[in-house]
């Protein structure tokens, strides 16, 4: 049955996302793409020297948000909840729970700064786009940075949770079964070290893969 | 009227289907990328092959450093060297990079004769950078061991996976040709 929609007359063409806008055309000319490539290679000489200079001034700050955030996020899964996370000399995350006694307990991998690096792909790849407005080129990299905080807290909390399950000898076996053992392994690895990395071109790409312009 | 409602449709697809090149993209990335890992992850994989390929990088690397008048002793993966050593591991290797390269070359719409292009000259260009990044490494720990730690886990992976998509992005808008189209060069030939 044909819809309302589909017999209104037809006068205007549907907008394209903003993203395409000034998208050079699907075949542009060789000259073009080249052009692209070098001004996006050029961009990121400011760009990245600017984030890394971001990154550095917010990361004690970032560090503690995402310590806080985390713990209370790993306290969710706990019942009743009892994990305090705190950081050794600003970055590195330690646990401490009624049941370890008075002992303290480092997360295995657990330098809070190493979770959040990939900002600095992040943020230079996003602002070294060409041909972008001020509110897209910061509308996008927002989006981006709150994806990825998201990812930050997740990844943080598996790392906590991977230390209890595999990391703590007895502690481990008591409380853990095999199958969460391996579950915690097998998701710390992916998240901590494919998704970390690749996530920065995984949002590029959300964003912007239709800018790529093809020398075809 | 519905044919003219479909070939509307057809024309500005609505809903996820004006996303389906991102959707298309990120999941055949997704696969290669957890797929490589876990083939990574295999230890008949880890022995056989990272393994050697490891030792193969530390032979060049120590090559390198002992013409910049280093004295290497290799033994394995560890280069010993009269102010420094450093065992060269798995993540040191230029493999992650590389997946994380493959992936999005795979994923890209293009020919297979561009991607194998890409392949070959993207897995030679990020093994030249992940050389350059052993060996400076090797020299910020015997001349500036403060920064090591800084450089080793954070600087020179963002470089190395910066230029891992640097080298993508010129591929894609060097070589990647839409499936289908042709170049003059494959048109002459």
């Amino acid at each position: 049955m044909p819809s309302a929609r589909a017999s209104a007359p037809v006068t205007k063409k549907r907008p394209e996302p903003s993203v395409q806008r000034s998208s050079p055309p699907a075949g542009a000319s060789r000259g073009a793409a080249a052009r692209w490539t070098a001004r996006f290679a050029r961009n990121l000489l400011w760009a990245a020297p600017l984030t890394v200079l971001v990154w550095v001034l917010i990361t004690p700050f970032y560090n503690r948000f995402l310590a806080a955030s985390a713990e209370s996020f790993v306290r969710l899964t706990e019942h009743p909840a009892q994990t305090r996370l705190d950081l050794r000399e600003g970055q590195y995350a330690v646990a401490s729970r009624r049941d370890f006694g008075t002992r303290a307990r480092d997360i295995t991998r657990g330098r809070v700064t190493d979770c959040h690096f990939n900002l600095l792909l992040l943020g230079s790849l996003f602002l070294a786009v060409p041909k972008l407005t001020l509110s897209q080129r910061f509308g996008n990299l927002g989006w981006a940075l709150l994806i990825a905080m998201f990812f930050h807290i997740l990844l943080l909390s598996l790392l906590v949770k991977f230390t209890y399950a595999t990391q703590m000898g007895d502690y481990s076996l008591a409380h853990y079964g095999p199958f969460a053992r391996n579950a915690y392994g097998l998701l710390t690895q992916l998240m901590d070290l494919p998704f970390k990395f690749a996530l920065p071109l995984i949002l590029w790409t959300v964003f912007y893969l239709r800018r790529v312009p093809r020398a075809a | 009227m519905i044919r003219r409602a479909m070939a509307t449709a057809q024309e500005s697809p609505s809903g996820w289907r004006q996303y389906r090149q991102e959707i298309a993209f990120l999941a055949i990335f997704l696969l290669v990328l957890g797929g490589g890992f876990t083939v990574l992850s295999i230890n008949w994989v880890n022995d056989h092959l990272v393994e050697p390929f490891t030792g193969a990088i530390a032979t060049a690397s120590a090559g390198v450093l002992n013409l910049l008048g280093q004295g290497i002793i290799q033994t394995g993966t560890v280069l010993t060297g009269s102010r420094f050593a450093v065992n060269i591991r798995n993540g040191c290797n230029g493999v992650e990079a590389l997946i994380i390269f493959v992936a999005a070359v795979l994923a890209f719409p293009a020919t297979w004769r561009s991607r194998f292009i890409g392949l070959a000259l993207g897995t030679i260009a990020i093994q030249i950078i992940n050389l350059i990044r052993v060996v400076a490494l090797f020299l910020t720990g015997a001349y500036v061991p403060k920064l090591f730690e800084s450089s080793h886990t954070v600087i020179w992976q963002s470089i190395v996976i910066l230029c891992a998509v640097l080298l993508w992005i010129y591929w894609a808008n060097r070589y990647a040709v839409r499936p289908g189209e042709r170049t003059g060069d494959q048109e002459a030939a």
